[in-house]
């Protein structure tokens, strides 16, 4: 038995990984192109960085006055280039600013500076020009907002500054301090909510991410596993062979887990370096799960990879019993499609919302479905939850034992061979033309 | 006295309304090279799947060297070899990964498993070419493949659904004298169908004429042959069918 199984699984593993479908779909395609989807990205944020660089401002200048001067000053510091117009008009300037290489033309009004002296509002008029519709232009026509906001920012500090003498501007601009901790397991640790939520967010991403992925292509092997044996009418043989029909089931399992681990190990690794690349230029957190007590036990791991395998094992056998309802491997592949919709909707549903928040009927949707119990287990884990993680692993092993029921069942009897869908049977096809009147036989004479 | 190899009694077999099998008998001896012959649809299939214990009967018995092919399948297993009429091999595994995966199903130690797939290379006369990926074999080389299969083992009773179908003169020589020197060298029994009357004049010791899901006719190509009158095989079928 143990010798026939690891056979088949052997069998399974060469198969599948040699099926060019599977070995391009599953493990190359995620393997190289969200590397190469990461890598553009990578070039193209870091051609905007260094366009950002290379900003020049346009400015014409009808105040001439030192108010003027120091806002020259402010764009100079944030080492934007700023290149006077010679042009005497607005019109002119537009005009310069469209056959130049700069994309922002600031016009600073006569009266600017005694506006600002006076005490009144100071006017600024900022002409972006849009030479094509690319990311970088929006960038690179906000960049002299910082150092207008920047000048803005000390003109108030300064008048501050003279009507109260004696106190800290700083503190007449901002005058309550916030200390932001968080208390996460009774523990208070010393991080901003919007840390926090980042980390919870990347967490509860995470996980439904995997399983997600997982659970979509260990089914598509699984189904292709079944399908492909009756497409290329090996299954017949198979089955004859002195190996059990439940050996024959659990083969195809535990070779379609084997592959399915290969593609999501290839998924991760590439959607891994795509995110790495993608998000280079925000900061990473420094906080951990770790810092925030949120570690997993022992027991918690354990009793999240009994979740994760009985989930596993659910699923691939709901595609095994499609597929053996399925003459090739493209119904077989059809069929199973729609499911994917049952992983996907708990998958992005819980990585927003805890399920309690959720309105009544679509938690009873979510609770029903099994795999929304995966993802509970996973969460519960990190808040050393037990109970909710047996509750999920109960649901789903009662889910489990139903579906290897079913499976056994067609694999013990004839319908692995004779069981077959048929909408023509049921009057859901009709024929698409009038049938035509059919001769009569040819009856031959000669003796 | 040679041991009863197949028995088979009123197997009657029905697919929704379609009746397969309608009361169909017979026996088979150990050793003999047992031909079906029929009209296509006439049920050998059915018949020859039932012995593969694929499916079962609606009723009736059948039994294999005295194993019901139903209570005892997994025993019926271990001394059958089935080779199905529309059969493929893995095409992503080379011919002789595919006969070591075939061979290792059976509780040999590696020194006899490495011998039964040197056997059925041998049978197979792939030669070289079993190091290739089958995907790469004609329809010929693929069938001389999983005939060899078939016979690597050297089973008690090999069920060969049409073993030559659909191959050319010279593969289907070659195939037919396989199975003749398995039968006598090595005792195996082979139950076929087949479509060619002339293959199976030349292979069968006995032939049963297979018609509507029942036997109308049974003995060895020599006696049917003097039964009806008829100077050939195809001749006694369509007389058996008309006095059927």
């Amino acid at each position: 038995m143990v010798k026939g199984l690891s056979n088949l699984i052997n069998k399974e593993v060469k198969e599948l990984l040699r099926d060019p479908k599977i070995m391009i779909g599953m493990v190359l395609m995620p393997l190289i192109t969200f590397p190469l989807m990461g890598a553009a990205m990578n070039v193209s944020t870091s051609t905007i960085q260094e366009s950002i660089k290379q900003v020049s401002v346009l400015l014409l200048d009808k105040d001439q006055g030192p108010m003027a001067q120091s806002l020259l000053l402010a764009f100079q510091s944030m080492n934007i280039t700023v290149i006077k117009t010679s042009s005497s008009t607005v019109d002119e300037a537009l005009n310069d600013l469209q056959q130049g290489n700069s994309t922002t033309l600031v016009v600073i009004p006569q009266g600017f500076s005694q506006n600002l002296t006076l005490g009144l509002k100071g006017q600024l008029v900022v002409y972006s020009a849009y030479k094509s519709l690319s990311m970088a232009e929006g960038i690179k026509s906000s960049a002299v907002d910082f150092p207008i906001n920047l000048y803005k920012n000390a003109l108030v500090t300064q008048a501050i500054s003279q009507a109260f003498p004696n106190r800290d501007p700083e503190t007449v601009l901002d005058p309550i301090s916030v200390s932001n901790l968080a208390v996460v397991k009774g523990k208070i640790i010393n991080v901003s909510a919007d840390v926090l939520k980042g980390v919870f967010i990347s967490q509860s991403m995470g996980f439904p991410m995997v399983i997600m992925l997982l659970l979509i292509s260990a089914m598509q092997i699984a189904a292709t596993s079944v399908s492909i044996e009756k497409e290329e009418k090996t299954l017949e043989t198979l089955l004859t062979m002195p190996i059990s029909r439940l050996g024959i089931l659990t083969g195809k399992l535990a070779g379609s887990v084997v592959v399915a681990a290969a593609g999501a190990v290839a998924a991760m690794v590439g959607v891994n370096y795509y995110v790495g690349s993608v998000f280079t230029m925000i900061p990473p957190q420094n906080v951990s799960m770790e810092d925030l007590g949120l570690t997993m036990s022992p027991l918690a791991y354990g009793l999240l990879g009994v979740t994760i395998f009985v989930t596993i094992v659910s699923a691939l056998t709901l595609a095994i019993i499609i597929a053996a309802f399925s003459e090739n491997v493209r119904s077989a592949q059809s069929l199973v499609g729609p499911l994917n919709f049952v992983f996907i909707l708990p998958s992005l549903i819980l990585m927003f919302a805890d399920i309690e928040m959720l309105p009544p009927p679509l938690q009873i949707v979510l609770y029903a479905i099994p795999y929304t119990h995966a993802i509970l287990a996973s969460k519960a884990a990190f808040m050393g939850d037990y109970f909710t993680m047996l509750r999920s692993i109960a649901y789903i092993s009662v889910f489990t034992i139903v579906v290897l029921y079913i499976a056994a069942k067609i694999f013990t009897t004839e319908k692995i061979v004779t069981a077959r869908i048929s909408f023509r049977k049921r009057g859901l096809r009709k024929p698409l033309f009038k049938q035509p009147k059919l001769p009569e036989a040819y009856v031959p004479t000669a003796t | 006295m040679n041991q009863t190899a197949i028995e088979a009694t009123d197997l009657f077999k029905t697919f929704g309304n379609i009746t397969a099998l309608n009361g169909l008998s017979f026996t088979v001896t150990q050793g003999e090279i047992f031909g079906l012959i029929g009209p296509n649809g006439a049920g050998k299939t059915t018949t020859l799947r039932i012995m593969a214990t694929l499916i079962k009967p609606s009723s009736g018995s059948a039994s294999i060297f005295g194993l019901d092919v139903e209570k005892n399948a997994s025993e019926v297993r271990k001394v059958i070899s089935y080779l199905p009429e529309e059969a493929g091999a893995y095409k992503n595994l080379s011919g002789w990964e595919y006969l070591e995966f075939m061979a290792n199903f059976y509780p040999l130690d590696k020194e006899a498993g490495q011998a039964a797939v040197e056997e059925a290379a041998k049978i197979s006369g792939l030669g070289e070419r079993l190091k290739d990926r089958v995907k790469t074999y004609s329809k010929g080389m693929n069938r001389r493949l999983l005939l060899a299969r078939a016979l690597m083992m050297k089973p008690k009773l090999a069920i060969l659904d049409e073993p030559t179908g659909g191959l050319d003169v010279v593969h289907a020589f070659h195939v037919r004298r396989i199975i003749q020197d398995y039968a006598k060298n090595y005792g195996v029994t082979v139950l076929l169908s087949s479509h060619n009357m002339l293959e199976v004049e030349f292979l069968c010791n006995q032939v049963a004429l297979i018609n509507e899901g029942k036997i109308i006719g049974q003995g060895s190509p020599q006696e049917l042959k003097s039964r009806y009158g008829a100077g050939n095989l195809e001749d006694v079928f369509m007389e058996a069918t008309k006095l059927g």
